[in-house]
């Protein structure tokens, strides 16, 4: 049995429980470091010794870079962890990863579930299909699902860590299987379609959907109502498939294998976001059991573990003593430094007061981590693998002396 | 209208204009495009709007109106001027599964929203504009795009029907350098400046959309002149020299501070090369309150290239 998140504590406790998943869908705002996040988590089990698939979207391109997989279309790639042997990391499991490129996945998507090339055809060809595979983002969710569904029944990865896109589509990936489920049962798609191809002159005609068809047709037009038709006969062949594993997906999302993890800063337009977003996945029966805040403090001790929110009560005395010697203009620049750190300290204490505020609003069995900024955006394996400490474990925070 | 990576300051912007504009006497509204909670965030308990902000516009306090451009109502309102029997209209809007279909299908939200915003503009009360200006706060950088992609994708798409006029209607709308500005919003950072360059080159080559300034929010502060760098390392030696653990940290933390802001103005000059747009840097403050947001807005509407 995997343990409560709530009662993790130590690495042996994170390890454990990390043990016990097989889906980590990491979701949050945009600009928080999601991807960094993800990939870094995916990064330590691999090196713990794990299978481990890590699906990204849109990363950083330094970030794809480190990850070896710029460039690439949604292909799943093995990640080269070579770069960590070489600096005495012991390697114990395998790292791969895919990126999305939405159109192409799209394509390969239908390309995949059609069951000959006549169906492939009137779907790849279509204008509706083109215009929505092209710009609709919220068909993302749908490929994320089908994607997640065909590697999560393979058995070629112990763990699969998903990264979704920024926070308010972020639930369309726990919404897409039941929306998706009523929109083929509602029978929304069955007014536009007959089993018997007639034609459009037919279907027009044809009892209860003729009138649906017209409204249609006068909202957005004659000409976008055929192609309409036209992409709902193919796509309404495919339901079953896709009911099918929409609801598989759906039933994985709440096995206890499953675990989802919010990723935010401590920034106040990110929290908002962050504390919608536990709402609403809270509301969806799915349980939260991480939240991660990402560049929430400045290390201001040489022990990254450590958080401090105070100036160190010797900071002055030292500064004095260390600047005795030193030129006029070095001096003049004391003032400064403490300001820096003034400000580090301060802002460190507004994080943890932000984190403690939204605690309250995120499920009592959730684990709440921060992570220190890092010098430098992470960049490379080694900077993904730095992070990975501050996800297993809490900083200790030092208010004073 | 504003748009830019999520989180980038894109809400700041539109309040801090709507400020500014209405402290010289206009009526501003905000429109937010499907966001939660960001201008009950800014106005909070200050004004009324600490309930929901609807489709309905509200004054939210300081001589701002904001409403929320929520799909299914703007599709009912776009439902109701194109279908003159009300009965039809009232089965369409009762039915749950047609109106998710509705959502569903292609380009469908886009129209409803321009629709609306276009109606927005052009509303007038008392012989002048009943808004001005209307404020768009854009989702997020696909959101804009999808909105001006739209007269494209529908082109061939539609032949006849009610929408060939509005779609026309559309694109006079957003490309009238009298009527509308496009502003893009960003950050000093690589991802968001990456992304900015690329909407701009987009924007430039494949749009007629007139683009107004580049907003870079969150800009540090340094911490120290460039001209100190002799005497930072001469104070880095003396840190290190003894036995001063707080004072070598502090270098660090300094230092690292003073790199960040490095990066983010090597991040801005790349911007202001790349985007040639009148570009307002806007100083990094942890929680901008209404004055600031004013101040922002003020840079926004009337700072000459390069200022701030």
């Amino acid at each position: 049995m995997p343990e409560r998140a709530a009662s993790i504590e130590t690495v042996e406790q994170f390890d454990a429980h990390l043990d016990g998943k097989r889906l980590i869908v990491c979701v949050g705002p945009g600009g928080v470091g999601k991807t960094t996040v993800a990939a870094s988590l995916a990064l330590r089990e691999a090196i713990r010794g794990r299978r481990v698939l890590v699906i990204t979207i849109d990363p950083a391109r330094r970030l794809a870079q480190a990850l070896g997989i710029d460039g690439l279309g949604d292909a799943i790639i093995p990640i080269d962890l070579s770069e960590l042997e070489a600096q005495g990391v012991e390697v114990r499991g395998k790292l791969a990863a895919a990126m999305f490129d939405q159109a192409e996945s799209m394509d390969a998507l239908m390309t995949r579930v059609s069951p000959d090339e006549q169906t492939r055809q009137g779907i790849l060809s279509n204008r509706v299909y083109r215009a929505m595979a092209g710009s609709l983002a919220r068909s993302h969710a749908y490929l994320a699902m089908e994607r997640l569904h065909e590697v999560m029944s393979g058995d070629d990865y112990d763990l699969v860590v998903l990264d979704t896109p920024p926070a308010r589509n972020a639930l369309d990936i726990l919404d897409a299987p039941g929306r998706l489920t009523r929109f083929l049962e509602d029978g929304v798609v069955k007014w536009f379609v007959t089993r018997e191809r007639k034609g459009l002159a037919g279907r027009l005609l044809s009892g209860g959907g003729a009138a649906v068809t017209k409204l249609f047709g006068m909202v957005v037009g004659r000409d976008l109502l055929d192609e309409t038709l036209a992409f709902f006969n193919v796509f309404y062949e495919l339901r079953g498939g896709f009911r099918e594993r929409a609801e598989a997906v759906q039933a994985m999302f709440r096995e206890p294998s499953s675990s989802f993890v919010l990723v935010s800063s401590t920034e106040t337009t990110h929290l908002d976001d962050a504390r919608a977003l536990a709402a609403s996945v809270g509301s969806r029966r799915v349980a939260l059991e991480f939240a991660i805040f990402n560049r929430a403090y400045e290390r201001l001790e040489a022990d990254p573990s450590l958080l401090r929110t105070t100036v160190p009560a010797d900071l002055d005395a030292q500064l004095e003593a260390a600047s005795a010697g030193i030129s006029d203009p070095a001096r003049a620049l004391v003032p400064a430094l403490r300001a820096a750190v003034a400000k580090a300290a301060a802002a460190n204490a507004s994080a943890v007061a932000a984190v403690e505020s939204i605690a309250a609003e995120l499920p009592g069995s959730c684990v709440r981590r921060m992570v220190p900024s890092a010098d430098h955006d992470v960049s490379d394996l080694r900077g993904l693998a730095a992070l990975a400490p501050h996800l297993a474990t809490a900083p200790r925070v030092l208010a004073d002396d | 209208m504003f748009t830019g990576k999520g989180g980038v300051g894109k809400t700041s912007c539109a309040v801090g204009c709507a400020l500014a504009a209405a402290a010289e006497g206009r009526r501003p509204l905000v429109v937010e495009m499907g966001h939660r909670a960001s201008l009950e965030g800014i106005f909070g308990s200050e004004g009324p709007a600490s309930v929901d902000i609807g489709y309905t516009p509200r004054e939210v306090g300081h001589g701002v109106h904001a409403m929320n451009l929520e799909f299914e109502a703007s599709l009912v309102e776009y439902l109701e001027q194109n279908i003159k029997i009300k009965r039809v209209v009232r089965a369409i809007t009762r039915n749950n599964a047609l109106m998710r279909f509705f959502h569903a299908a292609p380009s469908v939200p886009e129209v409803t929203a321009l629709n609306k915003l276009a109606s927005l503009v052009e509303a007038r009360e008392g012989g002048r504009p009943r808004w001005d200006p209307v404020i768009v706060d854009l989702d997020a950088t696909g959101h804009a795009l999808m909105l001006l992609n739209l007269p494209r994708v529908m082109d061939g798409l539609i032949g006849d029907g009610p929408m060939r006029g509005l779609i026309d209607g559309f694109s006079g709308l957003l490309s009238d350098p009298k009527r509308t500005v496009l502003n893009l919003v960003t950050l000093p950072r690589e991802l968001p400046a990456q992304e900015t360059l690329e909407l701009f080159g987009t924007l430039d080559r494949d749009h007629k959309v007139p683009l107004g300034r580049l907003v870079v929010t969150q800009c540090p502060t340094p911490v120290f002149e460039d001209a100190d760098a002799d005497a930072r390392a001469e104070l880095a030696k003396a840190a290190e020299g003894g036995d001063f653990p707080a004072a070598q940290r502090a270098v660090i933390v300094a230092e690292r501070a003073q790199a960040r802001y490095a990066r983010a103005q090597a991040q801005i000059a790349a911007l202001r090369e790349g985007v040639s747009l009148p570009t307002v840097a806007f100083e990094h403050r942890p929680q901008l309150e209404l004055e600031g947001l004013q101040a922002l807005g003020r840079a926004i509407i009337f700072e000459e290239a390069g200022h701030a």
